[in-house]
């Protein structure tokens, strides 16, 4: 036994089998092949030698899941213990001396491939994996190179499907567990898990409950063999065929980053790419597999002009003409009041400044939403103190004002789960009804629809430490006594069937908490950056309020509107009177967005002019007089704003078929034919005005983008810390572990922690002022009148599922098949009460509308509410609810 | 004589063993290792030998290959296993006849046949897709209008796998063999070039296990 080696019973426990979220401050030295190094204590040692240039093989092991020891391949030997130790389990102790390469480890090395191949069967060709595999890399690398094994290997049918979008090859199967653990210790759906002895233990799904998941896909991309593979991507291409490009996913307002991969001009694949502040290299299924639609033969490929009642295809000079002509005429006919701009929060940051460009300096029109009465109002969630992701991690408490997030944005339900459940941060969970997050709460407070307040209210109390009576609140209070840091509240559109206020309202009574931060949870993949780029009434781009901005913006515009416009509800019911006579609908369907159907087609059935930039033939492009189709995600390189306001690029990795215009050029092209050239010509023009132009955005140009590793969160003044450069550090490769190279020695003691990959200098970045002070959200709401609960009525709660009705879900065959047909959802008493049974279909009477549904009992809905999913396909909440009223109080019959 | 001396020259010519061969309608045999056109092989129960596994679009050089695999159909297989080769087409106005595809097929599903001569007018006949190179049920090329057969030329489309190294080692030398196992043409395997000369080699068996 060496002297400078610690004997095990002193090594600190607290980390093994946990992830050491944050080693502490503290370093001890290591040496690991004959090279000295400074790592945190705690750290793993198979961490510590890749983050200093050595890698040891795994296939169980990974950064993001606690360590198991189970296929025993990072052996190494570590002088003074006897025999080898697992790398993965052993956290670095002082003085540790470590070979990863001597005789006996390589030896240990080989028998383990060895034993692992023997019932690994070779169909390496047909294998999805094959090509990208760690087993098959690691053989090469680490193994025997002939096998010595004749004998039959075990024999499974050939795979089995798991989930509607997983198969599971048993044959391939190493038992290494990393798909299990990513189920149980990260999404919180332990739907599979092992079973059987030895050679014949296999993954296994619950016999009653297939592995639905919505992050199923992670497995697939987690699993170091080909056992798990994706029903969308299977056999689609070869890992050499791919060629991949890193952007953020445009599924949700989430933006976790990605490598988007193609083959013969069409996407195929999106693999999470290690963010440690977004996605950690998690993805959801709707953003993984929702890429079909880009290529579906829904897409409209050529512009088309109303000519005698017919939409005809057209040419881009003859549609942008009559395009500019129709504006030109309701400019002349009813003034700049009479034009409005609806949408573009499913677009990029481009689009969004040159829309609200075009609509606020040229036509000089404030009657502009890109939230289509579905979101909350920019003045909060533009004013409001913002948080970030990370902030999660490190806050004294997390409150839920928000919709389902494992529905709506799945990868953030990830990171609140992780911070609540991994990292013990106390959750706070206000709703209507349970959801995916409420098991992981600390405390958690039901209210009615529309009111809110009041259970805030006791948060707001418990959060400065007074308990009141209740027994929430003296659990907020011990769970949050002591701790420090910022109080995160995640603020979103609770229900779409209530009034916005309600929730404003709920959230103006934490405004006075101490560091209080929002973090919104609006979920249209583009709406932060459409509201932060101005698309949005009372607002100019770069958060600044139109009277604010109004000097700065007349010199960089020329022109802006001279009072506040209208918003979306106000937009739909001046068209529907006839007061805006053009509607332009940029990326945007109020028919199956707006939550107010009847006001959304009064409003396009009335307005005399409808430009329609749109994708798809939507209802709402059927009746267009123009309809302009743009480039959509994958096909043109942007940037899009998630909800921490973190501003990323979007990578371009096909080529459109047909001939679509970028979705940014499209507004240019219309300024222009309207007198006014915005003399850009490449996108990088756009966002270098961007940051000149927009005060949110001030320094956030086309360079800092480029080089930024996770993107540059607004404004920079707050946030230039945060940008770091240069590679991502955890995670080396998108779907699995290349093995690194090893690089250059310079010197033995040269590599400090400091200089290692994960945590590269944030070199200083320059953050200049903003020219205009932000927008400050300051003046609550008074607080919404709520009718009283009608003991005859149910309320009802409409919320969106991860399959909804958009275009990315209908388009792509993998994810249509998962949308469920709307339902009514009831808690068992109120179904009793109402004498009906699951299947039954009711008539469901609100004073807007009636639509018939049948009913599912809903465990998660308490009485007194019901529960219909708003953006499902066909009738359902959006026939029922009215955009004015405070709640939607519906009535349900049976129909014989 | 005088006149006749002039066609010295031409009359000696007359009765030389003739060299010239009437080409189009007669050939000469080509050598057995011969690269010409390729053939898609298929076992003896009909199945494509083919799992588009892409192998051999990866190595090709001039990558005139081009192969998407596909899910087999549980109740009418086109190939064994899970996959088959879905699109094959090779694009003969770029391949160089280099035989790598053939070395790397892991079913010997791609070989080649004794055929060159084809010639097109249009370029798309000069991509040959999976039909026309997928052998018959006799296991024999299917000939193409454009294409000149006179027998002999599919008789042996067996493959001659060389001494690359399987394992990225480019001094390891491997044992050469006819291939055997294939549809069509199969041959005795030839010694090795290396190792011992007295032994025959296995044939490569090759295919999936």
């Amino acid at each position: 036994m060496t002297t400078n080696a610690v004997p095990m019973s002193q090594w600190p426990s607290e980390h093994r089998y946990t992830i050491p979220v944050a080693p502490g401050p503290e370093t001890v030295t290591v040496t690991i092949d004959g090279r000295a190094a400074q790592i945190p204590r705690g750290e793993l040692l198979i961490k510590a030698a890749q983050d200093h240039g050595t890698y040891i093989p795994r296939f169980c092991w990974h950064e993001r899941l606690k360590p198991v020891g189970m296929c025993r391949m990072c052996l190494v030997e570590i002088e003074g213990m006897r025999g080898l130790q697992i790398s993965c389990a052993t956290p670095v102790a002082d003085g540790m001396v470590v070979h990863t390469t001597s005789d006996a480890v390589t030896t240990a090395q080989d028998g383990i491939l060895e034993f692992l191949l023997i019932n690994h069967p070779l169909d390496c060709p047909v294998c999805d994996r094959g090509g990208e595999c760690p087993l098959q890399d690691q053989t090469l690398a680490f193994g025997p190179g002939e096998s010595r094994f004749v004998e039959e290997k075990r024999h499974f049918e050939k795979p089995v499907p798991i989930s509607d979008l997983v198969m599971l090859d048993r044959e391939r199967c190493i038992q290494c567990g990393r798909c299990t653990r990513f189920a149980d210790e990260v999404a919180g759906d332990p739907l599979i898990d092992f079973g059987g002895r030895g050679g014949s233990t296999e993954v296994i799904t619950y016999l009653d409950e297939p592995f639905h998941s919505s992050f199923s896909g992670n497995t697939v991309q987690i699993c170091p063999v080909g056992a798990l593979t994706a029903r969308p991507y299977r056999f689609r291409a070869r890992p050499w065929d791919l060629a991949s490009t890193e952007t953020s996913c445009g599924a949700c307002a989430v933006a976790c980053r990605g490598s988007l991969e193609s083959t013969s001009n069409r996407l195929v694949r999106l693999l999470g790419v290690d963010s440690e502040p977004v996605n950690q290299g998690w993805l959801c299924d709707k953003g993984r597999y929702g890429l079909d639609w880009v290529h579906s033969d829904a897409r409209l490929r050529q512009p088309m002009v109303r000519r005698a009642g017919e939409l005809v295809e057209s040419s881009w000079p003859d549609a942008l003409d009559a395009a500019a002509a129709a504006i030109r005429n309701t400019l002349d006919t009813h003034g700049p009041n009479g034009i409005a701009v609806l949408g573009g929060s499913r677009g990029v940051n481009e689009d969004a400044y040159l829309w609200a460009r075009l609509a606020k300096g040229v036509l000089g029109t404030d009657h502009v939403d890109a939230q289509l009465g579905d979101g909350l109002p920019a003045d909060v969630v533009l004013g409001m103190p913002r948080a970030t992701i990370p902030d999660l991690d490190r806050a004294k408490a997390i409150v839920l004002l928000a919709p389902d997030l494992k529905e709506e944005l799945p990868v953030l339900y990830l990171r609140v789960r992780r911070a609540a459940h991994d990292l013990g941060v106390p959750l706070v969970d206000v709703a209507v009804r349970d959801h995916g997050l409420t098991p992981y709460a600390t405390a958690v407070l039901r209210h009615a629809p529309g009111d809110p307040g009041a259970a805030a209210g006791v948060v707001a109390d418990a959060l400065v430490g007074r308990p009141g009576r209740t027994k929430v609140g003296k659990a907020i209070v011990d769970a949050t006594d002591g701790r420090d840091g910022p109080v995160v509240v995640i603020l979103g559109r609770t229900s779409v069937a209530e009034h916005p206020d309600a929730i404003v309202h709920a959230a103006s009574r934490l405004t006075g908490l101490p560091q209080v931060r929002f973090l919104s949870a609006l979920a249209n993949p583009n709406v932060h950056g459409a509201l932060d780029l101005g698309l949005t009434p009372g607002f100019l781009p770069g958060r600044v309020s139109l009277d604010a901005g109004r000097d700065h913006f007349t010199k960089a515009w020329g022109a802006v509107p001279d009072a506040v416009g209208r918003d979306a509800a106000g937009i739909l019911r001046a068209a529907a009177t006839g007061e805006i006579a053009a509607l332009v609908l940029v990326g945007c369907d109020p028919l199956a967005e707006c939550p107010d159907r009847n006001l959304a087609r009064a409003a396009l059935e009335q307005a005399d002019t409808v430009i329609a930039v749109s994708a798809f033939m939507d209802t709402a492009a059927f009746g267009a007089t123009v309809v302009l189709p743009p480039t959509v995600w994958g096909e043109q390189s942007a940037t899009t704003t998630n909800l921490e306001g973190r501003v990323v690029r979007l990578g371009r990795r096909v080529t459109p078929d047909g001939s679509t215009l970028e979705s940014w050029r499209i507004p240019a092209e219309l300024a222009a034919r309207l007198g006014s050239d915005f003399d850009l010509e490449t996108v990088d023009e756009v966002q270098d005005e961007i940051a000149r132009v927009a005060p949110a955005f001030a320094g956030v140009d086309a360079s800092l983008l480029r080089r930024a590793r996770d993107g540059v969160v607004l404004p920079l003044a707050d946030h230039a810390d945060e940008v770091t450069f240069g590679r991502a550090g955890a995670g080396p490769g998108p779907s699995w572990e290349p093995i690194l190279p090893v690089p250059e020695v310079v010197g033995d003691d040269d590599r400090s922690p400091s200089t290692s990959a994960s945590d590269s200098p944030s070199a200083a970045v320059p953050a200049p002022t903003p020219p205009v002070p932000l927008h400050r959200w300051d003046a609550p709401p008074d607080a919404p009148s709520v009718p009283p609960l009608d003991a005859y009525a149910l309320r009802l709660v409409a919320g969106h599922a991860l399959y909804g009705a958009d275009a990315i879900v209908a388009a792509t065959p993998a994810l249509a098949s998962l949308t469920h047909e709307p339902t009514l959802g009831l808690n068992a008493r109120d179904r009793d009460r109402l004498g009906v049974h699951d299947g039954d279909r009711v008539r469901i009477t609100t004073a807007r509308g009636s639509v018939d549904l049948a009913v599912r009992t809903d465990a998660q809905t308490p009485p007194g509410t019901a529960w219909i999913v708003a953006n499902a396909a066909g009738p359902g909440a959006p026939d029922l609810i009215d955009l004015t009223s405070p709640v939607t109080e519906l009535r349900v019959e049976t129909i014989s | 004589m005088g006149r006749l001396s002039g066609f010295r020259v031409t009359i000696t010519q007359v009765f030389r063993p003739r060299v010239t061969e009437k080409f189009p309608q007669e050939k000469r045999p080509k050598p057995p290792r011969f690269h010409g056109r390729h053939v898609l092989n298929r076992y003896e129960d009909g199945m494509e030998k083919c799992i588009g596994c892409e192998l051999c679009a990866g190595v090709c050089p001039a990558q005139c290959i081009y192969v998407r695999g596909a899910d087999n159909l549980t109740d009418a297989p086109v190939s064994p296993g899970e996959r088959y080769g879905f699109v094959y087409e090779i694009n003969y106005l770029r391949c160089i006849h280099c035989d790598l595809c053939v070395e790397a097929c892991p079913t010997e599903a791609i070989t080649e046949t004794k055929l060159f001569e084809f010639s097109f007018a249009r370029r798309q006949d000069a991509i040959y897709t999976k039909d026309e190179l997928l052998v018959d049920d006799e296991g024999r090329a299917r000939r193409q209008p454009w294409e000149l057969w006179l027998g002999g030329e599919d008789d042996e489309t067996s493959a001659w796998m060389r001494a690359t190294s399987s394992s990225g080692n480019a001094a390891y030398e491997n044992r050469v063999a006819w291939s055997g196992e294939l549809g069509f043409g199969v041959r005795e395997p030839e010694r090795g070039q290396g190792g011992d000369p007295g032994a025959l080699p296995a044939p490569d068996q090759g295919g999936v296990s």
